[in-house]
């Protein structure tokens, strides 16, 4: 059956059916003409969840365990990680992102999804581009650029099947249905359209009209930093945008606010990058420029964190029951907190200790996986029972999910810290060999090796259990599964 | 917010300052430096690297020794970096010109790399101005290319630039003589067996890009002689790959020591022929 030929109307014939009632059955009309490209999206994210994940803890293994595997090409450290970290950002995030995305649009656009096979299409290839470029880095043929490590010709089938997705999205905005065009919306369409330009951008400055030298460089920071906060970041703060206000069933605190966050955002976060050069072989305003905006995203991300916390005030209770809160919440938190990092890692005096050194790891960490991937869980537990018809067969292993990701991510990202901190306080003492520092840091390496087995624990819990809600094994209820049994008051409303 | 066209005009324009103001702009600036010349159009720096370098550049790229190793060194108010001897000077956007990709590193879980051909010893053919450069008259401390090998102890402990804490003689030492520290077949047992010179050392191996293989008749030249555990069983030979002979000539051909016009040598001393206009 063609969802869009599903009239968005209620029988005429029912006389006393209300405006709400009609809302619901339109909203589940929504629901089921996204369930297979969402699901298809979701689906192959976390197949690739579970092999970054993997590839993580072989990463982290060989940083302390140096001769594992040693004579075999393929499995050499300089490979896995790159494979490691493109498995993550555009197998994984993207993709999670993208499905994510797509259901929020079709709903928040009110109309049903139209041209399904675009974004089926778009799924397909965007697999089969990851796919295709993360044997290339194994076999060798990476290109040497931080996030950009795909061979050519992954990156051309990575870009067409974006390029499907992309008219996808615009012709929903076509269809879309109201004036209003709410927040989540605002940093969706940036997001959508931003990420083709900065790929294209970074695409034709490296490969295939490249610049010279260190604007290389250049050119692959403002890439990154970008991919970070305009593509990543845009869609976990729209999706936190939605998800907040939705479950606990009360509007966002304030419409000006969030217009000045999303504003000063797309102004400051798209300026940053550069910091991650300091003192490079570059012209000073360069990197000065970068620590400047990265200072005044301070406005942004005060804003959206004032707006959250006022919009959740007097609802925190929730948290105990929402797993979809829970999880969201988390990730808005370390939002703020990643934001406050970046903010501190950039200013010169704090870079001379840090720069070169794994607090870096644990700045993207916090920021991919803290932030983003925990808005991602969040929106999947919210979206996945109404695609599938069933709700969440075990609350104790959302529960398990939610704290194996939650202790690793933090155990994580305090190791590298603290690691960060030693390693690089003994190589900015000169009278140290430079062996010092990176003996300094073994023991936290050795840590942040135990936080890959508690996330790898929790993702593989979560595989599991959507494995679960994909076969049609999940639970037939009408209510949603709580983390904890509710008493008697509960505030909010799931659905 | 109502209406399409303000969130797209606000959406593109935001971002197309950045990507002017942070690539466009920039790229005016530095995009487009010549090699450095004297006013004889000679002694030109940098020149594009050729034949194993060059193939030894795509081995380095492809098996991500950037991820761990830096080539860039920092000016001497922001980091130790000339203090370690990483180089004499700060790096400069001219020293990466001909870098496809430009391997500035990010982090440094292995020492900076940016002079590593220069530390070479000075009878090594690709390091030929080693011995004559200017900075041994200014430095009281023994430079990487003084310090007499891996075994000599001493000098190894007190210079922060000396490999870390060179294993011992007795555990390590070849047989058939002492390892001059960066030196080609110093690279290459480096490579195949990073512990048995730098006991602290935290390289993966890279065994891959060496080959075992029986002799046949006279052993090769460039055999990696390895102490009792790690050596070949009698009648074989550990021998480098092509591409590990690429890699080490690559790494050899690492030298940012040339004086650029725009850049302080922080180790120059004054009465060092200056890296001035006016020196010839």
């Amino acid at each position: 059956m063609n969802p869009a030929e599903i009239p968005l109307k209620a029988p005429p014939n029912v006389a006393d059916i209300s405006a709400a009632d009609v809302e619901q059955v339109e909203r589940a009309l929504i629901d089921a003409s996204t369930r297979v490209p969402v699901l298809m999206f979701y689906t192959s994210a976390i197949v690739w969840l579970l092999i970054g994940t993997l590839l993580a803890g072989f990463v982290s293994f060989k940083l302390h365990m140096p001769d594992m595997f040693s004579g075999i090409s393929f499995l050499t450290w300089g490979r896995i990680r790159p494979a490691h970290m493109n498995v993550m950002v555009y197998g994984w995030a993207s993709m999670a992102g993208i499905g994510t995305a797509i259901w929020l649009m079709a709903r928040l656009c009110r109309t049903t999804l139209r041209h399904p096979l675009l974004l089926v299409a778009g799924a397909a290839f965007w697999n089969f581009g990851v796919l295709l470029g993360v044997i290339g880095i194994v076999m060798g043929d990476s290109t040497g650029y931080q996030w950009l490590e795909f061979p050519g010709y992954a990156s051309i089938v990575l870009f067409a099947a974006y390029t499907l997705v992309i008219s996808w999205a615009v012709l929903m905005f076509r269809f879309r249905r109201g004036d209003t065009i709410y927040i989540t919306q605002w940093y969706l369409l940036g997001a959508f359209l931003w990420f083709p330009w900065m790929y294209a951008a970074a695409q034709v400055m490296l490969f295939i009209t490249p610049v010279q030298g260190v604007m290389q460089a250049a050119v692959t920071w403002w890439y990154g930093n970008n991919l970070l906060f305009l593509w990543f970041g845009a869609i976990g703060l729209g999706t936190a945008y939605y998800m907040i206000p939705k479950v606990i069933g009360r509007p966002v605190y304030s419409y000006h606010l969030a217009t000045i966050g999303f504003w000063s955002y797309a102004l400051f976060a798209s300026w940053t990058g550069m910091q991650r050069l300091v003192d490079g072989p570059f012209p000073a305003w360069m990197i000065t420029a970068s620590i400047a905006a990265t200072i005044l995203t301070i406005i942004p991300v005060a804003t959206v964190g004032l707006n959250h916390h006022m919009t959740m005030r007097g609802y925190f209770r929730l948290l105990h029951y929402s797993p979809t809160l829970r999880f969201t919440i988390f990730g808005a938190m370390c939002y703020t907190a990643f934001s406050a990092l970046g903010v501190v890692m950039s200013l010169r005096s704090v870079a001379r200790y840090l720069h070169f050194t794994e607090a870096s790891i644990a700045y993207s960490h916090l920021g991919l996986y803290g932030f983003f991937t925990m808005v991602m869980f969040g929106s999947m537990y919210y979206i996945v029972p109404r695609l599938v018809g069933r709700e969440w067969r075990y609350a104790s292993l959302i529960k398990l999910h939610f704290w194996g990701s939650a202790y690793g991510v933090g155990l994580m990202t305090l190791m590298l810290l603290a690691g960060g901190l030693t390693q690089g306080a003994s190589m900015s003492d000169p009278s140290l060999p430079f062996t010092e520092s990176t003996q300094s840091i073994l023991p936290y390496l050795r840590g942040r090796s135990l936080s890959g087995i508690l996330l790898m624990g929790a993702h593989f819990t979560f595989a599991f259990h959507f494995g679960l809600m994909l076969f049609g094994l999940g639970r037939t209820a009408s209510v949603p599964t709580f983390l904890n049994p509710v008493e008697a008051e509960h505030g909010g409303t799931e659905t | 917010m109502k209406g399409l066209f303000p969130l797209f005009l606000g959406i593109f324009g935001t971002f197309a300052f950045s990507w002017v103001g942070l690539t466009l702009v920039p790229n005016f600036q530095i995009g487009h430096l010549d090699p450095q010349m004297d006013e004889d159009g000679n002694d030109a720096y940098p020149v594009p690297r050729s034949g194993m370098a060059e193939r030894g550049r795509k081995v380095y790229i492809e098996n991500g020794c950037f991820y761990c190793h830096s080539q860039q060194v920092r000016a001497d108010y922001a980091g130790s970096d000339i203090d370690r001897k990483w180089g004499e000077r700060r790096s400069a956007p001219r020293d990466y010109i001909f870098d496809r990709p430009a391997p500035l590193g990010k982090e440094r879980l292995g020492p900076d790399l940016s002079n590593v051909g220069k530390r070479a010893p000075a009878e090594d053919e690709n390091a030929p101005a080693a011995a004559s450069a200017p900075s041994p008259a200014a430095s009281p401390a023994p430079s990487a290319s003084a310090a007499p090998s891996a075994d000599a102890s001493p000098p190894a402990e007190k210079n922060a630039n000396a490999p870390g804490k060179t294993a011992t003689s007795a555990d390590s030492a070849p047989a058939g003589g002492q390892l001059q520290p960066y030196s080609a077949a110093w690279h290459h047992r480096h490579l195949y067996s990073p512990r048995s010179l730098t006991l602290d050392s935290n390289m993966p191996a890279y065994r891959f890009l060496y080959e075992q293989r029986r002799i046949g008749g006279e052993p090769s030249a460039d055999a990696i002689k390895m102490n009792r555990r790690e050596a070949a069983p009698e009648g074989w030979e550990i021998v480098p790959t092509y591409d590990a002979k690429c890699l080490v000539a690559y790494l050899m051909s690492l030298d940012q020591s040339h004086p650029l016009k725009e850049v302080k040598s922080a180790a120059a001393p004054p009465a060092a022929p200056a890296p001035d206009k006016t020196a010839k």
